[in-house]
């Protein structure tokens, strides 16, 4: 594993940067009850779409501790506020707050930071005051799972269904490549809602939640057993593969042993390239009201109420702050598997 | 005693489409416990389809029709592919030309050694003792194919290959990518496995004068046909086919320098095409006109069975 990490560093910067990236995002979607400083559904009325607060240093010309100014509405009904230069609040680490829940397990009242008695919202709030910031870090936890689950179980199938139609050919290579192109055939959205309608409507978030992985991963799985197949079929006619029944090597060791790992610089680079799709498809279903139901978060649900929505656009852009975590996970996610292509082959070494 | 290897009467076959052509015909041979065979013949003339019908890995399109393999007495054309795996590995394995593209390059050559030994037996300890054998230091097991030399990769490929202590070793021309020195180690290294192991090893080669060297027996193969099986010893002072007299008479150690060597004139015929009667007619000097009519069958003279009109017509066409 040491190794792993230094011939990365090595291969490429900005993937050793990219992993670091991701191991930080996953461990704020970890930590997310003990670092945000609201929860995820707490509602304050007076301050819909309120812009972010900015953390300070500097008051009246010298370096203070960091604080927050207050909020001065100006207008409630039109959504205007400014900041209140005479309120000033303290930004307090480790403070006492409401007790609530850690990670489901244990109970807990300290919070990484908060504002004293004021408000600090550092990505500013939605159309129902909740904190985007404290959104965000929870809805990091379904999106970020989301991924990285969902390729799981369709790499899983993927790689079994095209590797054993590949190696075996003949009859077991028709039956299979055609259920992967009926599969294929539906257009993708719509399988993925009728895939979601054939299943009860008011289910808990945890049963919605696990319902839409298996719904991305068992439509994901289709191409990714194609093309894997049509890999299988070049590198069985390897010499190593020749080489390796010679010895009498079962079919299940050659395949899982000398093929499988041989698609490995295509699998790391589709498996990254995929993530986003997953993300990006539980957005979708959100945003038809079939995924991830309010007031819990994800980062699809959360930028879904931004489209179509004008005023949210124009005048609340901090609403697609979300946006930008998804681009940022995508691009990590490809830039790691671009790393990991390079490093995972002993030729590079 | 019984033979490690026995081949008669095979016959193997290329489909293609609804035509079918003959690969091999009547290849008879046989090699007893701890001896050498060679198989000598220019490329094309089947001596890598022989072997591969000796491991039953034969490409998709080609079958055998016909014919009989023993190995140590079992016949293995009647078993299942199940059984198959057994057998290969474990009482016949093999080694190729080009052991840089038989080795997996994604793993280290220690692992693709210790991969065919069973588990719960001290798959470690075996694979070290069995570097050892082919005289590769203990840390070439953490290396990768790519950075041994050719001659080592071949020596990782025999090691792969007498893991399991087999009883009969496949070379498929094992030497032909090496330079002379390393061909000459790994030849040696195949001699000492001989008489270490019993082992019996069928040997592919070009090149006639290491197959002299090195085998017992020589089988020097034409166009899908076993056209004479002889002690080595004799072969190069009584050649009895007219194509081996002329292989022989092609090697460059019997010229003197500046002189110009001969060569079999013309080429070997494409097996879709096989002239009718002997294939050999169309370069023999001894052609009469039986040979393009019937096949010659084989005649045995001394210990040498041989193919050709020119000791006489037992009257069977083959």
């Amino acid at each position: 594993m040491k190794t792993f990490l230094l011939r990365l560093r090595e291969a490429n910067k900005i993937s050793f940067f990219s992993l670091w990236l991701l191991i930080f995002l996953y461990a704020m979607a970890f930590l997310a009850d003990f670092i945000a400083p609201y929860p995820y559904d707490l509602q304050n009325r007076d301050y819909a779409l309120c812009p972010p607060t900015v953390p300070r240093m500097i008051s009246g010309g010298r370096i203070s501790r960091p604080f927050v100014y207050g909020i001065k509405i100006i207008n409630p009904a039109f959504k205007q506020y400014a900041p209140d230069t005479l309120a000033t609040h303290d930004i307090e680490f480790f403070r006492k707050g409401p007790e609530r829940k850690i990670l489901g397990l244990f109970r807990s009242s300290t919070y990484l930071f908060g504002a004293g008695s004021g408000k600090i919202f550092l990505f500013g709030t939605d159309l129902h005051g909740r904190d985007v910031f404290s959104r965000i870090l929870h809805g990091a936890r379904v999106s970020l799972s989301i991924g990285v689950i969902g390729v799981s179980i369709s790499f899983v199938l993927g790689l079994l269904v095209g590797g054993i139609s590949g190696y075996f050919g003949g009859r077991t290579d028709t039956i299979l490549m055609r259920l992967v192109e009926i599969i294929m055939m539906f257009p993708f959205f719509y399988l993925m809602l009728a895939l979601r309608a054939a299943f009860p409507p008011n289910l808990s978030s945890v049963q919605v939640y696990l319902l839409i992985v298996v719904i991305l991963s068992l439509i994901g799985w289709a191409s990714l057993a194609r093309i894997i197949r049509g890999m299988v079929l070049s590198i069985k006619e390897e010499e190593y593969v020749l080489a390796a029944r010679s010895l009498g090597l079962s079919s299940y060791r050659i395949i899982t042993r000398h093929i499988l790992p041989s698609t490995l610089s295509y699998t790391t680079t589709a498996l990254t390239l995929s993530v986003p799709g997953y993300i990006l498809g539980e957005s979708a279903l959100s945003l038809l009201g079939l995924g991830i139901q309010e007031p819990h978060a994800s980062w699809g649900n959360m930028l879904s109420v931004t489209i179509g929505n004008l005023r949210i656009l124009t005048g609340a852009p901090w609403m697609l702050i979300p946006g930008f975590f998804i681009f940022l996970t995508v691009i990590s996610f490809n830039f790691l598997g671009d790393g990991i292509r390079k490093v995972a082959d002993p030729r590079n070494w | 005693m019984e033979k490690t290897l026995e081949i008669s009467n095979l016959e193997v076959s290329a489909r293609d489409g609804k035509k079918s052509f003959a690969i091999l015909r009547g290849i008879n041979l046989c090699a007893e416990p701890n001896q050498a065979v060679a198989l000598v013949g220019e490329s094309g003339s089947g001596k890598t389809m022989t072997a591969m019908s000796v491991m039953r890995l034969l490409p998709r399109n080609l079958a055998v029709d016909r014919g009989r393999i023993l190995l140590r007495g079992e016949d293995i054309l009647a078993m299942s592919e199940s059984q198959m795996r057994h057998i290969r590995g474990k009482v016949a394995s093999m080694i190729f030309q080009e052991p840089s593209s038989y080795l997996n390059p994604l793993f280290t050559v220690g692992s693709q050694v210790m991969e065919a030994v069973k588990n719960g037996e001290e798959r470690f300890e075996k694979t070290m003792k069995m570097f050892e054998d082919v005289e590769l230091e203990r840390n070439v097991y953490f290396q990768y194919p790519h950075q041994l030399s050719g001659g080592m990769q071949q020596r990782v490929m025999i090691a792969m290959a007498m893991i399991n202590n087999p009883a009969l070793l496949i070379a498929d021309e094992p030497t032909t990518a090496l330079d002379v020195t390393t061909a000459n180690g790994i030849v040696l290294l195949l001699r000492k496995m001989m008489d270490k192991y019993g082992l019996s090893v069928l040997f592919i080669t070009h090149d006639m004068s290491l197959a002299a060297s090195f085998a017992e027996k020589i089988g020097v193969m034409y166009a899908g046909r076993l056209v004479e099986f002889s002690d080595a010893a004799g072969i190069f002072k009584s050649p009895l086919h007219p194509y081996t007299e002329k292989l022989i008479d092609c090697l460059p150690e019997r010229y003197a320098p500046g002189s110009r060597i001969r060569t079999v004139e013309g080429s070997v015929p494409d097996f879709r095409q096989l002239p009718g009667g002997c294939p050999f007619h169309l370069r023999c000097p001894y052609k009469i006109t039986l040979c393009t009519q019937r096949k010659p069958g084989p005649t045995l003279i001394g210990t040498t069975t041989v193919r050709c009109f020119k000791y006489g017509d037992d009257g069977q066409d083959s």
